[in-house]
């Protein structure tokens, strides 16, 4: 076994061991046994992905294992928000009076879940197997609806009973894709791995509805319209570091599987299919996610609109394919990580310095508690796209990709789309900072600010480097070698 | 496989969609994956993984039934006849929509299809919440029966992913509904339409 491959496990390894650790451990040192185990799984993330990425054209696949460029991206982008939520979870835990089990009891079952989690999502990126990355999936989907419902109030109950079902039943579907598979490529499952898939699909009319059952299945857990209504409730009633792990990482993690099977099938379903698909999923999620950005609604749900948006685009530049759009994927992946992670952190402050902001549009926070409103404005305005923000650049870029690629009137009605789209996010940054301040007899001190601001100004950081970036990406060797496939 | 096999499935597979108690429902979809095990006892794996998930999933809900007693019956909203109606229909669309799956038989291909319809009419026609999770079990079960009919020796790690998941995915289920039972008084999925935009 090669390091990269060793390092491949223990980025799952850290955070699974960590959540037994957790769930073992005396209860006073749960935190600080989470936060060991989140900064070793940060680190191992890290290490993984400089060498992935820096590395773009040295691929390792083998039946159960890949590690490359664009799985390096995700392990990054889970690293990096895991460790962040790990860090903003005992604000959140603070403001929690009773949940699915003993108010004792609740710290060591959150961490063990969130844990358990990040292993499972963890994972998906590195699996080099499709039927591994179903279980994976699946498996994402037990410990975090869990976590939706764990306040145990009667709407994050009904969120994460959507969440359950809907996602569990999508993906009964796409496992059907992957029987399908399994029985065109000789019934062995190392007939599923990326690499074999690319190379021994037949084609013909069984692997394109294969594909398409597993691409159905797999959009319901990505919340692609139309199959995205659990989307907007489990974003909104989870605990916040929990719903920023499910925006910013799950999704696109995800949408990466979809991807690879895209890739690895276009031999058989043909690229024309593959791509259509996506730039369908892509245009549909745009379309329904724009009349919910224009219409004023609370902090976390509208943040949960905007992944729909935002899973729209990526799967439009996944579909536009090439070095240009690719890139363009890269940094939206990336920079909407950033900023709707901090947009959930920042839910923590907002919620207990403004209570009412859970179930309507927050307004003046701006003027209320000018911190908060800096760590809300830096979050959607960097989801709006205005610039410097690296968003604007990445759907530049798709939209670009689109033209480039000879889908023209996609890439129009993209770009149309996406300025409907800044308008709404726009009009709702204005509000939520300069807004009338709502009377709230309620409000009180803004808990966790201090975590929240400090993570405002390395995400600030590191948004406009990633700005910087994105303006080299498109000629680089990693853009290319992502619009290479597996290979 | 035989049409008559197909059909004892696909018949234990509509009882599901039309049956008014939750025991007869869940002893259905146990009796359905024990007829999956027998069917597969030329491989012994997954054999052993289907008969082991059907005895652990049909007690946990079993349990889960017992501990969650309705004070009255969970209305479906959709009239039984109805509810077959829509399956059988659902059933056939998707028979002649998808001409083959390229498993060994056709007999096996129309009974994976109409237990996956089943599964789909079941979650969207039933109100109450463990008929909703049973509507996964079904499609599940549809899934067990394709992979039986691979070839390659893969049905056995398929089935045994298969049982890992529906099992992990039945207990948060059955955690959820004993909470929606306790906070609500009624595993009826109609109580949870709060959110809505």
């Amino acid at each position: 076994m090669t390091s990269r491959e060793l390092l491949a496990l223990a980025v799952v390894a850290a955070p699974a061991l960590t959540a037994v650790a957790c769930a073992v451990a005396p209860r006073r040192s749960t935190f600080a046994v989470s936060v060991v185990g989140a900064t070793a799984a940060a680190i191992a993330a890290a290490v993984f992905t400089v060498l992935a990425v820096g590395e773009p054209s040295t691929t390792v696949a083998t039946a159960w294992l890949i590690v490359d460029p664009a799985g390096g991206v995700l392990v990054a982008v889970i690293g990096a928000v895991g460790l962040a939520s790990v860090v903003v979870s005992p604000s959140y835990l603070g403001t929690v009076r009773e949940g699915l089990v003993r108010p004792g009891r609740l710290p060591r079952l959150y961490y063990s879940l969130l844990f358990a989690f990040w292993a499972a999502l963890a994972g998906v990126p590195v699996i080099g197997n499709l039927g591994g990355a179903w279980l994976l999936v699946e498996a994402t989907t037990a410990a975090s609806a869990l976590l939706v419902g764990f306040s145990g109030k009667p709407r994050a109950l009904e969120a994460g009973w959507k969440y359950l079902i809907l996602t569990s039943l999508g993906l009964g579907v796409a496992l059907l894709g992957v029987v399908l598979l399994a029985a065109t490529g000789g019934g062995g499952l190392d007939g599923l791995s990326w690499h074999a898939l690319a190379h021994t699909a037949p084609g013909g009319q069984t692997v394109l509805i294969a594909y398409l059952l597993l691409l159905a299945g797999l959009a319901a857990k990505i919340g692609w319209a139309p199959v995205h209504n659990w989307l907007p409730d489990a974003h909104s009633e989870a605990p916040a570091p929990v719903s920023a792990l499910l925006s910013a990482a799950l999704l696109p993690a995800v949408l990466l599987v979809a991807w690879r099977a895209g890739r690895a099938l276009t031999p058989a379903v043909g690229a024309t299919t593959a791509q259509s698909v996506l730039i369908g999923f892509g245009l549909l999620s745009l379309a329904v996610a724009v009349p919910f950005l224009w219409r004023p609604l609370p902090w976390k749900r509208l943040l949960a609109y905007s992944s729909l948006e935002h899973m729209g685009v990526i799967a439009l530049g996944l579909g536009f394919g090439g070095p240009v759009a690719l890139a363009g994927v890269v940094v939206h992946i990336a920079g909407h990580a950033a900023a709707k992670a901090l947009g959930f952190y920042a839910a923590v402050p907002l919620l207990s310095h403004e209570p009412r902001a859970g179930g309507q549009p927050a307004g003046g926070v701006g003027r209320t508690e000018p911190a908060l409103g800096v760590t809300m404005g830096v979050a959607l305005g960097t989801l709006a796209g205005l610039p410097p923000s690296p968003l604007f650049v990445s759907e530049l870029l798709i939209v670009a990709g689109g033209f480039a690629s000879g889908r023209s009137w996609a890439a129009a009605v993209a770009a149309v789309l996406l300025a409907l789209g800044f308008l709404g996010l726009a009009h709702a940054l204005l509000d939520t900072l300069a807004g009338r301040v709502r009377d709230d007899s309620a409000r009180g001190r803004a808990a966790g600010l201090r975590v929240v601001t400090i993570l405002t100004g390395v995400t600030a950081a590191f948004l406009l480097a990633l700005t910087s970036v994105a303006l080299w990406l498109p000629g680089s060797e990693l853009a290319h070698s992502l619009a290479a496939g597996v290979r | 496989m035989s049409g008559a096999l197909a059909w004892l499935l696909v018949a234990l597979g509509l009882g599901v969609v039309v049956v008014r108690r939750r025991s007869l429902a869940v002893a259905l979809v146990t009796a359905q994956a024990l007829v999956l095990a027998v069917r597969a006892h030329e491989e012994a794996g997954a054999a052993a993984a289907l008969a082991l998930r059907a005895l652990v999933l049909g007690v946990l809900l079993l349990l889960v039934v017992s501990r969650t007693r309705e004070p009255r019956p969970v209305r479906a909203g959709v009239a039984p006849l109805m509810r077959g109606g829509l399956a059988v229909t659902l059933a056939l669309a998707l028979t002649w929509l998808v001409p083959t799956l390229g498993l060994g038989s056709r007999n096996a291909e129309r009974g994976v299809l109409a237990l996956v319809a089943f599964g789909l009419v079941t979650v969207a026609a039933r109100a109450a919440t463990l008929f909703q999770v049973l509507g996964i079990v079904l499609v599940e079960n549809g899934l067990a029966l394709a992979a039986l009919e691979l070839h390659g020796g893969s049905s056995a790690a398929i089935e045994l992913g298969v049982a890992f998941d529906l099992t992990l995915i039945a207990t948060v289920a059955a955690v959820f509904h004993e909470r929606i039972f306790a906070e609500f008084g009624s595993g009826d999925a109609a109580v949870l339409r709060t959110l809505r935009d």
